[in-house]
């Protein structure tokens, strides 16, 4: 035993060294990578994503029956039924009239009324895209293009233009008068609005695609679809048939007009309504349509439907993200951790970082090859444009759809990471992360509509609205099914939803990481 | 940075348990100090606090004169090696170093170097999971080495190491204490401080019962007693009580003399002729000297196992008793 000897304080011979949140993010991945049941994590949760995909692809086919839906001018599929009542506008003029008396009516049965066929749908309430009001269409052919200022029955008066285009006018009443006027000038329609019939208030101006030479100008109603949806757990029905609605114009004027009013069906409705016996000259009648105007909402999301394997992709990932932080707390490594890099909320931020974007390439890959494989598949099944329109990787959409699915992966195992460290128990962490994204999934099976949609935009699993790569239309009229893969709010605002959940658990576990002994 | 540890009035409860309380002491570069007590006396929970994993309810824990938060690049300041089990089982004894040098951009090569080290060189290479207690002991050192830092901080080193694990790692800590940096070990028998420790900090109950040079504690624990063999006992008494010395007869032929020093025995005895066959200055171990240290506190308490308040200092143990007293006849609250 030596007596204490003072010799010169210990300096060093190492390069200096560094601590930036760049070694940090290095030694986070360096761990990450250095569990090679991690490693098999990851690559499961890949695979599981695309075998589940191609397995739900394979399973969903659609069948050939049904007559063909009319092509607008975007060679996309749309409905086009109307009554109208029109004459021939060779060049730049304009149409006026006065609708009222917009009201829905029985229901007609489909298939035109034949015995035996499928019974009429009533729900006793007007669809709110029954709308009446002046068009001037490119010709009297189903799928056309066109202009038009209309009165709906609940979303007021409307500018819409080649069926997938809507602008809102004023609020108006079902049951008030409204004057409308639509004024064409070279290739551009110009709406209005009035009152009175002296007030002109412009509602948009706007050039459709095909309105050239010359066109139709007149008069239209048409009916918004009937739905009745019941849902139980087990099972939705869902009862579509054609509405039925009627509306009477007066001081009808086409300016520029041919004249030689005629009265004609386009497309295919299932009741054939007659215009009661009035001159139609006189400008003054009771036009009665059934048959929709608008884009075809499909009810089948193919890229969705080729990405449907994440929500089962997302359970590994999200173990992964929890274990990346309970194992440190299992084996009580979160010391060696700390003193390592004391600041722990810049700890978390780098674990989240690390582990995001290790599971945002995972989920890409996986996101890439489910879409790719299943895409052929679901076209092989039947889904054949233009109904469903052909998709490629690159479309917007599609693109969105995929980076999004990665994206959505990545930030569910960032809030599994966040919930790992606020709870430091393997097990419970795992059992809530499933429990937020799995148990909503099997509950808007069965809730009633509403409740679903609240469900799913509340809970994270609004993330998979990012999902969503086909168009929807407002002024579509369809009804949004959560067994369709239809979520009720935007992608981005669904995406965003799951970032709240995520950032805000990451906020709660740092706040708590910071004030506990560990 | 100055090279040491600096514990001042450091206080943390758990719940209703006090783990430490008003713990003062300061380690300094170039020797090192054991910090010892019985298992819970609060040995990890000062190591935990120094180390900014554990925040103090009371007083300071600094190193270098500064809080552990505040360090810059820790792992160049401060090694520690807390818990040998603290890595995750699947992971290579080399990776779990490598992570570790990556937070502090540290090269691999200093990696290699420190498994050599340790001696762990081939079985880096092997998960961490298949390791030795004794292996995971030296990954765990290796580890506190990364940042070659002037302060380490080892939590029981020797716990799980085999014989030759021990005497390896009594000598490696002398080495790093002589290179100038501050040594702080923690063991809960005195005995593996043995040959290794300069300096002892003892605690009991998380107050301080002793901060001593070891040196010293051995000396006042082995007095000045020298044990002799003679076949002439009366002789040798007599010769000896009359230079002074006290002598008491342990047996028939040995005697234990308090008051001379060994060469002075020597030179009576043979000036004297009286026969001897052994004359030897008695030497405490170290474990003798922390069971007389602590003796008084392990009584105290064997007895005590219901105080509200626990004091296992030595000597504070009688106050605290008094204090009880007076506390349990009504009059505690005038004190």
């Amino acid at each position: 035993m030596s007596a204490p000897v003072r010799t010169a304080p210990y300096r060093s011979q190492l390069p200096p060294a560094r601590d930036g949140f760049g070694q940090l993010l290095h030694a986070e991945w360096t761990k990450l990578r250095t569990v090679p049941r991690w490693g098999l994590v990851l690559l499961s949760a890949m695979v599981v994503t695309v075998l589940v995909s191609v397995l739900a692809v394979s399973g969903s086919s659609v069948g050939g029956g049904g007559p063909a839906a009319p092509v607008g001018p975007d060679g996309n599929a749309v409905k086009d039924t109307m009554q109208l009542v029109h004459e021939r506008l060779p060049g730049d003029g304009s149409i006026t009239a006065r609708v009222s008396g917009l009201k829905g009516l029985k229901a007609p049965r489909p298939d035109g009324g034949r015995a035996g066929g499928p019974p009429a749908v009533n729900t006793g309430k007007t669809p709110g895209w029954t709308k009446a009001g002046i068009i001037i269409k490119a010709n009297t052919k189903s799928g056309s293009s066109y202009a038009a200022v209309v009165l709906t029955h609940g979303h007021g008066v409307r500018m819409q233009w080649d069926y997938t285009h809507d602008l809102a006018g004023s609020a108006t009443r079902p049951d008030e008068d409204r004057w409308l006027r639509l004024v064409r000038k070279g290739d551009v329609l110009t709406g209005y609005e009035s009152a009175d019939g002296k007030d002109w208030r412009r509602v948009g101006s706007v050039r459709p695609a095909g309105l050239t030479g010359t066109v139709e100008a007149g008069v239209f109603t048409a009916a918004a679809p009937n739905t009745k949806v019941e849902r139980a757990f087990g099972g939705t029905s869902i009862a579509e048939g054609p509405g039925r609605a009627t509306a009477h114009f007066d001081e009808l004027a086409v300016n520029g007009g041919e004249g030689g009013r005629r009265q004609a069906t386009i497309g295919r409705p299932a009741a054939r309504d007659t215009v009661p016996a009035v001159d139609l000259a006189s400008g003054s009648f009771e036009l009665r349509g059934s048959g929709d105007v608008g884009p075809l909402q499909t009810d089948t999301d193919i890229t969705r439907q080729t990405l449907s394997g994440a929500m089962i992709g997302l359970i590994p990932l999200s173990a992964l993200g929890v274990l990346f932080i309970t194992a440190e707390y299992r084996r009580g490594m979160i010391r060696t951790t700390l003193t390592a890099s004391p600041r722990r909320g810049r700890l978390l931020a780098a674990k989240a970082i690390v582990l995001g974007g290790v599971t945002f390439v995972a989920g890409l890959i996986g996101a890439v090859l489910s879409f790719q494989l299943g895409e052929p598949i679901m076209r092989r099944n039947g889904h054949k444009p233009p109904r469903w329109p052909e998709l490629s990787l690159t479309d917007g959409p599609v693109l969105r759809a995929v980076i999004g699915t990665a994206a959505l992966l990545a930030v569910i195992s960032v809030l599994a990471l966040a919930l790992g460290a606020l709870l430091r128990h393997t097990a419970a962490a795992i059992t809530l992360i499933v429990v937020m994204l799995v148990l909503p999934q099997i509950l808007i099976s069965g809730l009633p509509l509403g409740a679903a949609h609240a469900l799913m935009r509340a809970t994270p699993l609004a993330g998979f609205a990012i999902q969503d790569a086909i168009a929807r239309y407002d002024h579509a009229a369809a009804v949004c099914l959560p067994e369709e893969g239809c979520y009720p709010q935007g992608p981005w605002a669904g995406f965003a939803v799951l970032c709240v959940y995520a950032a805000a658990a990451l906020g709660l576990a740092i706040w708590r990481l910071r004030r506990r002994d560990v | 940075m100055e090279a040491t540890i600096e514990v001042q009035g450091l206080r943390k409860q758990f719940g209703q348990t006090v783990a430490v309380d008003d713990l003062s002491f300061t380690v300094i570069p170039g020797q090192v100090t054991g910090f010892v007590g019985p298992n819970g006396a609060g040995k990890s929970t000062t190591m935990r606090v120094l180390l900014g994993l554990d925040s103090a309810d009371a007083g300071r824990a600094l190193i270098g004169g500064r809080a552990y938060s505040a360090l810059r690049r820790p792992l160049t300041q401060v090694g520690a090696l807390l818990d040998a089990a603290a890595v995750h089982p699947s992971r290579r004894g080399r990776d779990h170093l490598l992570w570790l040098a990556h937070t502090h951009g540290l090269p691999t090569r200093r990696v290699d170097e420190l498994l050599e080290t340790v001696g762990l060189g081939s079985a880096g290479r092997r998960r961490a999971g298949g390791y030795s207690l004794g292996m995971r002991q030296r990954l765990g050192i290796a580890a506190a080495l990364l940042g070659d830092p002037p302060v380490l901080l080892f939590d029981e080193p020797v716990n799980g190491l085999d014989p030759e694990g021990i005497r390896w790692i009594r000598g490696f800590l002398r080495a790093l204490a002589r290179e100038g940096r501050a040594v702080l070990v923690s063991s809960h028998l005195m005995s593996e401080l043995e040959d290794s420790a300069d300096h002892l900090v003892v605690i009991g109950r998380g107050r301080l019962v002793a901060d001593t040079p070891v040196a010293e504690l051995l000396a006042a624990a082995s007095g000045d007693r020298v044990a002799l063999r003679t076949s002439d006992r009366t002789r040798a008494m007599a010769v000896l009580a009359r230079e002074g010395a006290t002598v008491a007869a342990n047996g028939k032929e040995s005697l234990s003399v308090t008051g001379l020093p060994a060469e002075r025995i020597t030179a009576l005895l043979a000036a004297g002729g009286v026969p001897f066959s052994e004359v030897s200055a008695h030497r405490a171990t170290l474990e003798e000297a922390y069971m007389e240290l602590t003796r008084d506190a392990v009584e105290f308490q064997a007895t005590d196992t219901q105080a509200s308040e626990p004091r296992a200092a030595a000597s504070q143990a009688s106050e605290s008793q008094a204090s009880e007293f007076r506390a349990a006849t009504g009059d505690g609250d005038m004190r």
